[in-house]
Parts: structure tokens; sequence; C-alpha cells
């Protein structure tokens, strides 16, 4: 099995009186297991030439259903006006928007597409989906 | 105005063969000033209701906000679902097992609360944002 980590830190001088300094790091297993997860798409990079609407960017029928795996998503682009929206399932229910240099790290069970919407033209973004079998 | 960083490593000698070091730093946009802090709290609801622990009310913060948060529990099938409770049916959008983290951008517009397999779960959550 493989063991992969991944670790967070947010950190800011001037958020609050007091400096934030805060880490979070897990170890990646199977679902319900301390098997490491041993499966990964690699880290992809798409390049969108136009505004995208409701596209499907990770297809939930590529993975098995009710699994543990993970997925990072980051805007690889540097507007401060120009951003993706990620969104989830079928109803296409917004969970966030990533603007430039933005990204995002969740769990992911396999059973719903991931789709994303943008806003300008040659827009790019990076992903990569680590799962199980 | 604040400046907020979140840095992202991903690392594995062993899932491909060669290394996997992935490593990235984003300045939170829009240099949000105000946080919720970081919340620690015990998720007792095991289902979608008033009694599930609220996690961000909607507007609170103009978009864009960003969530952290973290189920502390050792036992990995202790699950905690984060859900939108501001769209129809409480869609999911987040299952975490216990010691899982995620790290999300929100629009903000929407509430989120929590529930657990196992009561109680102890959840850790704080979400950045601009005041409005």
């Amino acid at each position: 099995m493989a063991t992969t980590t991944a670790t967070l830190t947010l950190s800011s001088a001037d958020l609050t009186s007091d400096s934030l300094s805060l880490t979070a790091s897990t170890t990646l297993y199977k679902a319900g297991t301390t098997i490491g997860l041993d499966q990964t798409t690699g880290l992809s990079k798409k390049v969108y030439a136009a505004a995208q609407s409701n596209t499907l960017l990770i297809n939930a029928a590529t993975y098995t259903d009710n699994t543990a795996g993970r997925v990072y998503i980051k805007n690889v682009g540097s507007s401060t006006t120009d951003y993706f929206t990620i969104e989830l399932g079928a109803s296409n229910i917004v969970i966030g928007r990533l603007y430039g240099g933005d990204w995002l790290f969740i769990p992911y069970e396999g059973e719903q597409d991931i789709d994303i919407s943008s806003t300008g033209t040659s827009m790019e973004l990076e992903y990569m989906v680590i799962h199980e079998a | 105005m604040a400046t907020t960083s979140a840095t992202l490593i991903l690392s594995s000698t062993d899932l491909l063969t060669d290394s996997l070091s992935l490593q990235t730093t984003a300045t939170l946009y829009n240099d949000p000033d105000f946080s919720t802090g970081l919340s620690r709290m015990k998720v007792t609801a095991t289902s979608t209701g008033s009694s599930a622990t609220i996690i961000y009310t909607a507007d609170d913060f103009a978009a864009i906000a960003y969530l952290y948060v973290k189920n502390t529990d050792a036992t990995a099938t202790d699950y905690i679902y984060i859900y939108d409770d501001t769209t129809s049916g409480d869609p999911v959008i987040l299952k975490l097992a216990g010691g899982d983290w995620a790290y999300m951008p929100l629009i903000a517009d929407k509430t989120l609360r929590a529930y657990a397999t196992t009561n109680p779960t102890t959840i850790e959550f704080m979400v950045i944002g601009t005041d409005q």
C-alpha cells in the first residue's frame, strides 16, 4: 500500500491580533481502513479556450461509489476577476469558486460528477484525484 | 485588510514510481479580514435538521470566504457530513472520515450544517471572509 499525506497550513500575521498558524495533516486512507489510497489520475492540466458552463471535470462513473478519494483542484491563472465555479452532481450544486491561484482539497466519495463553469477565455486549471479501486 | 495564505503539501514516496511532492500556496482572495476563529464543537445530530451543528450562516461574509473543517475523531468510520442547509434537499457537500480535513472556498451565500454517524463526534472548523 502507498502512504500519501496531505498537509494544510493556514497562516496570517494580521488576520487577528494573535498570529494565525494552523497546520492540519492527514494520511489518505481507503474508506474505513488504515490502508493507503493507491491510485491517482496524476496531476492533470486543462486549458479552456472559452468560458465554460457545467463542463464535466471529474466523471464519477470512473470511480467506485462510497469510497474515500480526495480531490485537488487549482486555478493556475492569476486573474482576480475570472474564476472557476466548482459544482457537484447532476444538479450542479455550487460548492465554491476559485479565483486565480486559489485551490481546494476535499474528500470525494466517487458518487457524483464534479463540473466546472468559468468566466473567461484561456483559463487553466490543474486537478488530481487520489482514489481507491 | 489582512494577508492570509493557505499552503497544501501532498507527498508520497510510493503512490507512484516517482515521488509525489506537490506544494501550492495561495493568498486568500480579496484579503479577507474577518474570521470565525477556530471552533471546536461536538456534533450530536445524526441527521439533517435544526439540531445539526451550524458551520456557517449564509451571507455572514461576502463572497469569497474560505472554509477549513476537520473531523478530529480517531475512528475512520465516524463520519461527519457537511451539508448545504439552504438548498432544497439538504445536499451533502463533504463527507469527512475520522482524521480528515477539507479546505475550500465558499461563495458564502449558503448555510452549512454538520451531522455525524456517531453522537458525539468532535469537529473543528474556521471560516475566513470579508464582513458585509
